[in-house]
């Protein structure tokens, strides 16, 4: 009787060790764009070729690390989306295939990798969001300026992300670093002192937008597309710009190396580099700015930016200073006690 | 000593002559090779090793920084409050639920809300604690008034914790406390101790062992805690889980994440030992529970009752506010902006989290009987059979369930993402993670059950003529069953519920609820966070509530608790 | 089905105790049984009796020795191949199962028929009384109804042997009193060969056909009750049968007319021809209570005592008389019309010469 369970015990494991059968063409994905925006552009990539894609979403710390922990036995072909600071990081862990989609050539070049690398299929300024209860409140207008944050009434207000885990921090950190001309000690010391009024860092980039959205927080810094989100779901939130200048990141896709499907891989990187995806971005309420020049912006997001002083992030310096300015901001801002 | 050799080599002979038992310890061995001391083996090397040469430079690297440090010691004094506010919280409430002398519905209300911190699916407190406590929280402005109270940090992770983790506490003492005979009480009354006396001397030293069980049980909990601290610590008060899950995650350093594993292990690893060679095994659940002859309990004065019952209610109306509000956020369009009613969230649940349901429930449901099946084996051989490398062999087992999930969900991925054994992105590694963590609860109830069925009555059934496979069928078996149930009811709850291992261990094929939960709270998908949250309320209650029909079925020795259970 | 004898062959067992080493439990035992003879094992606990049993029942093996039940060696056999009845101390139950299940439980194992167990287990608890229990549970009966389950269990399969393992020790003391005529009436009509463990010698001595007493793993003395109450063969029979008081006397003379020794300062002549001992040497000898004579002080003759205590027992009257150093236990019969002594009262004691017992020449066993 014993040996009868023993039996079933043993194939069991044996059974559920094959990988799953697969139904027709498919690919496999990480993505670093919320459920909500991927799940309905990979449905569109399925309607527009047959090709399904399997994907599960993770912030661009943990995609990146998996990716690089699966580096000898990858389990997806492309890593989908995520500040291209990330994409930049990944290169030197040589986890990318290099591949130039058809439009390659017509791309920016701050949007494509000299090589491939990545390609960028999105831009996504960052912003700086508050709660409209919380301004009334304290007699202040929507924050326009990087000091403006360092106003008393912000203490304990302010939420933004971890750049020990999201590409969003990463961005805003290199953002006030261009401010600042590239001088790390004068950057960091705003940091500082923005510290103080930050009431906690999140672990996703949008992290902090539900609490500024709620009231629980009075403003933060994000992506343009999780704060118009915001908006959208029906919170009370304003939307403003520092005059100094404010940073934007482009959103990237990118083939992994060794990947077991490559060509549905390169199937999917030319849907998405290529307006056939960016033009459903206004449809699906996505507010990332194409990156495609034939796209044009949609019209209530191009209101949005109307006077906006937005820069690009130079990857080059990004993706060479990435670890050590994030090493030192943990030591430096993140530890830094009330 | 020949007298003694000879007994040790008389047991190898006596196991080599018994084929099925040898095949089956072979087997066991194999799996506990493979699925606990392999990934643990490759942890440590991860550590330790560098290019094939032993090293400190890891640890080195990652104890230099002040802020891992830091999260060290937050991690244990965390964990010691916890314990302490816990075990308090939990005895208060067993001494209630026991000496007050209430009516058999008021305990069951306690019980009932009791259970339900410990079968919920993670985060469920910490969402709504930052909707109560928050700089705009219900509870903290539109009650008090309070401005600029701030929700992140140690005191919300401790209240957070203590109310998820006193069940545990409660589980503990009741039993303990309800085999204090009363009669010993009403003996100490009658020679003239004052009531506050005869608790001081009487009750509370007998409940001692008791007490330092649940202390070392809440510990463990909390020391191993990802989810709650990950949402409610804020960036002030970092704990060693959640660091090691960043360092992995954020800082792609597998390596340091490994580190930091094995410096939560330290920890982990003294309390495991205190709990086993201290505590003692006076740990198991009390199954046959006779009393003595019932003399209403004098204990506590009447006037206390009152105030002591007030009390437990209000944690427990604690408890419920928490659930409500998580129904309440997954009935609502945006809670906070929007309070329109829809069932919107729980379509998208059950048509874009269908996958999660789907998997999650597939993975529950194999981990289930295979949880239970080597959970009665293993108890089984441990606990009757004689055969060389035996206390070993149940000291393995319990490791997986010891140690922090992070630990052995980081020690899964390395090992299991390289050859040999390449099982990541299976369901396969998922199932195995569950099995070999939460079935040593179904092996613990099997030996205690095992050890509550006198020898004589398999010896009874072998003078009766019965070969020792008819004894183990018709009599050993039928009396265990109910450990059976309760091991399968544990996995089944636990794979619902766990996250800190598996978030490792998702991949693209299979994916979990509650990793599901924790990406929609993080997208600020708050609706399908707390309709997911609520699925697995339900189903797990549904799970306790079959489990615990079966169970009456069988009028074995004694009946087990599934709760009980869930306790350990 | 005729009975079968038993036979225990120089069987001993040791088992290594982690501090003493080696211990035997069991030290070099025979014993036959006759066929349907009820054949007690008395000792006091630790002596072995308890393991002995179980050897014959198979539950342990003998480190050397045989044993054969009918003429047959059954020492390499499992207990489950032996054809056994075993009542346990605990009776041993099974709790899932009813009483009908219970006592069906080896004829279900020997794959009879329904119909033949529901006839068979009908017959057996109707033989215990116990008709229209079938169907509790042993959590909801008595003690004294959860041993009768247990007897009828083991009698239930037709083994050829029955063996009790102290089986009345949890049931009190009437119970207990009603019980064991019970059993032996049932092991009579059944006509089987038993084997009883217990440490209580009266109840050994209500049922037994023959008596074998334990001692430290073995048997120092076997026979029947009169036997062993009558020439208890060492000061620890003598005093774990019976009450006793053990006392030393001076040979004077031995001869073929009997003994002559000097008791408490008196002269009596034993007539025990067989006894081995000279002129001057030192004896110790039996006196049972019951055949010491106390008289009143005035009465002249005897040895002069003291009563100490006294304790009226209805149909007898227990004294502790304090004669010279000793303190020694007398039973006086019928004391409501021969009347009783009080405390503090002086008496004169005598001792019959045939209610002496010399005690053979053996190795005195140490006090247990």
């Amino acid at each position: 009787m014993r040996r009868f369970w023993i039996l079933i015990a043993a194939l069991l494991p044996a059974a559920l060790a094959l990988p799953p059968a697969l139904a027709g063409e498919s690919v496999n994905a990480y993505s670093i764009w919320p459920e909500n925006w991927a799940r309905p552009m990979f449905q569109e990539f399925e309607k527009a070729t047959g090709i399904k894609v399997n994907f599960v979403r993770f912030s661009s710390g943990e995609a990146l690390a998996r990716v690089i922990a699966e580096k000898n036995n990858p389990r997806v072909d492309v890593l989908f989306g995520g500040p291209v600071e990330t994409h930049a990081a990944g290169i030197k862990e040589a986890i990318f295939e290099p591949y130039k989609p058809p439009s390659f050539n017509v791309l920016p070049a701050r949007f494509r990798h000299a090589e491939g690398q990545w390609v960028a299929i999105a831009d996504d300024p960052l912003v700086f969001m508050s709660n409209t209860k919380f301004l009334k409140e304290n007699n202040l207008k929507p924050p326009m300026s990087w000091n403006d944050l360092l106003h008393p009434a912000y203490k304990n207000m302010l939420q933004m992300a971890d750049a020990r885990t999201s590409g969003t921090a990463v961005t805003r950190i290199f953002s006030i670093l261009e401010v600042y001309g590239r001088d790390e000690d004068k950057a960091f010391d705003y940091m500082k002192k923005k510290r103080r009024n930050v009431q906690v860092y999140t672990k996703s980039g949008g992290g902090g937008t539900l609490p500024v959205g709620l009231g629980q927080a009075g403003a933060g810094i994000f992506f343009i597309v999780d704060a118009l989100d915001t908006q959208q779901k029906g919170y009370d939130v304003a939307i403003s710009f520092p005059t100094e200048g404010i940073g934007t990141a482009a959103e990237a896709i990118a083939l992994i190396k060794g990947a077991k499907n490559p060509e549905l891989g390169k199937k999917l990187i030319d849907w998405a580099a290529s307006p056939a995806m960016q033009s459903l971005f206004a449809k699906y309420k996505i507010n990332f700015v194409p990156a495609h020049p034939e796209m044009k912006v949609e019209a209530s997001l191009a209101e949005v930016l109307k006077g906006a002083k937005i820069f690009p992030i130079d990857d080059q310096y990004a993706g060479a200073n990435r670890k050590r300015v994030v090493e030192r901001w943990v030591n430096e801002v993140l530890s830094l006690k009330e | 000593m020949a007298g003694i050799a000879g007994t040790w080599m008389e047991r190898w002979r006596r196991t080599l002559r018994d084929p099925a038992l040898f095949a089956t310890v072979l087997v066991l061995w194999v799996f506990l090779v493979l699925f606990i001391l392999f990934p643990l083996a490759r942890l440590l090397g991860r550590t330790f090793l560098d290019g094939g040469q032993f090293t400190l430079a890891n640890m080195a690297a990652i104890l230099q920084d002040s802020n891992h440090r830091q999260a060290f010691w937050n991690s244990l004094l965390l964990a010691a409050l916890v314990g302490l506010c816990g075990t308090v919280l939990g005895f208060l409430y067993a001494f209630t639920a026991v000496r007050a002398n209430l009516p058999r519905g008021w305990i069951m209300i306690l019980d009932a809300c009791s259970i339900l911190p410990l079968v919920s699916p993670p985060f469920t407190t910490a969402i709504a604690m930052i909707f109560s406590f928050g700089p705009r929280g219900l509870i903290t402005y539109h009650l008090f008034g309070i401005k600029g109270f701030t929700v992140y940090g140690l005191h919300s992770t401790l209240f957070s914790e203590t109310l998820t983790y006193f069940p545990i506490a409660y589980l503990t003492l009741k039993p303990i406390l309800a085999a204090i005979d009363p009669n010993v009480e009403d003996m100490a009354f009658s020679l003239g101790s004052p009531r506050w006396r005869v608790f001081r001397t009487v009750t509370l030293p007998l409940t001692i062992p008791g007490l330092a069980n649940a202390f070392l049980l809440l510990f463990a909990a909390s020391l191993a805690d990802f989810a709650t601290p990950l949402i409610l610590a804020g960036n002030s008060f970092p704990v060693l889980p959640t660091q090691a899950y960043l360092q992995i995650t954020g800082l792609f350093d597998l390596k340091g994440g490994a580190v930091l594993s094995f410096v939560l292990l330290v920890p982990a690893l003294v309390v495991y030992l205190l709990q086993r060679y201290w505590v003692g095994r006076r740990y198991y659940v009390t199954i046959t529970g006779k009393v003595g002859a019932q003399t209403t309990i004098k204990s506590l004065a009447p006037w206390a009752r009152a105030p002591l019952l007030g009390l437990c209610l209000l944690i427990a109306a604690a408890i419920l506010y928490f659930y409500v509000l998580l129904f309440y956020a997954s009935v609502v369009v945006a809670l906070g902006a929007n309070h329109a009613w829809t069932w919107h969230h729980y379509e998208v649940i059950f048509t874009e989290g269908l996958k999660a349901i789907r998997d999650t429930l597939i993975i529950a449901g194999l981990g289930m009987p295979l949880g239970g099946l080597y959970g009665i084996l293993l108890g089984y051989l441990v606990g009757k059979k004689h055969f060389p490398g035996r206390q070993t062999m149940e000291v393995v087992s319990m490791i997986n369930y010891s140690l922090p999930g992070t630990i052995v969900g980081i020690a899964y991925l390395i090992a299991f993402n390289d050859p040999p054994l390449i099982l990541t992105g299976t369901a396969l590694v998922i199932v195995a993670c569950y099995v070999f963590r939460y079935s040593p609860t179904g092996i613990r109830a099997t030996v205690a059950l095992l050890q509550q069925i006198d020898p004589s009555i398999e010896e009874a059934s072998e003078s009766l003529g019965a070969s020792s496979g008819t004894t183990f069928r018709r009599i050993t078996l039928p009396l265990i069953v109910p450990a059976f149930f309760a091991g399968l009811g544990v996995v089944f709850i636990r794979s619902m519920t766990a996250i800190s291992a598996t978030i490792f261990l998702v991949s693209i094929n299979w994916t979990l609820i509650t990793v599901r939960i924790l990406e929609n709270m993080t997208e600020l998908s708050l609706g399908p966070a707390a309709a997911f949250s609520i699925l697995v309320v339900v189903i797990v209650f549904a799970m306790i509530a079959l489990i615990s029909s079966l169970l009456r079925r069988f009028r074995a020795a004694g009946v087990v608790e599934v709760t009980s259970i869930l306790g350990g | 089905m005729s009975a079968v004898s038993i036979r225990i062959d120089g069987v001993s067992k040791q088992f290594a105790h982690r501090v003493k080493g080696e211990v035997y439990a069991v030290r070099d035992v025979s014993l036959t049984v006759q066929p349907a003879e009820f054949v007690t094992l008395l000792g006091p606990s630790g002596c072995g009796k308890t393991t002995t049993l179980r050897m014959i029942a198979g539950f342990e093996q003998p480190n050397s020795g045989r044993i054969f039940i009918g003429g047959q060696d059954v020492t390499g056999l499992m207990a489950n191949q032996r054809n056994i009845g075993f009542v346990f101390q605990n009776y041993a139950l099974f709790p899932h199962l009813s009483v009908f299940e219970n006592v069906a439980y080896g004829l279900r194992v020997q794959r009879q028929s329904d119909a033949a167990i529901l006839r068979a287990v009908g017959e057996v608890l109707a033989m215990v009384g116990l008709q229209g229990y079938e169907q509790q549970f042993p959590n909801q009966l008595s003690g004294g109804e959860q041993q009768r389950v247990a007897l009828a269990r083991a009698i239930v399969i037709r083994p050829r042997v029955l063996l009790f393992d102290e089986p009345l020790s949890n049931l009190d003391a009437k119970l207990r009193v009603h019980m064991r005529g019970e059993l032996r009436e049932l092991q009579k009509r059944l006509d089987i060969t038993a084997v009883y463990v217990t440490h209580d010698q009266e109840e050994a001595m209500a049922i037994s056909d023959r008596i074998a007493v334990m001692h430290q793993g073995a048997i120092v003395q076997e026979g029947t009750a009169e036997d062993l109450y009558r020439r208890p063969a060492s000061e620890f029979v003598a005093q774990f049968i019976g009450r006793t008081n053990l006392l030393s006397a001076r040979v004077l003379a031995a001869g073929a007319a009997g003994v002559e020794i000097e008791l408490a300062s008196q002269r009596i002549r034993v007539p025990d021809e067989t006894a081995r001992v000279a002129a001057g040497e030192t004896v110790r000898v039996v006196v049972r209570p019951e055949v010491i004579n106390v008289y009143a002080a005035e009465s002249g003759s005897g040895v002069p005592g003291t009563i100490v205590s006294r304790t009226f027992l209805g149909e007898k009257a227990e004294y502790q008389v304090q004669v010279g150093a000793e303190i020694l236990q007398v039973t006086s019969y019928d004391p409501v019309r021969r009347g009783t002594f009080a405390p503090g009262q002086q008496v004169r004691l005598s001792f019959p010469a045939e209610g002496i017992q010399l005690l053979r020449g053996e190795a005195q066993c140490r006090r247990p």
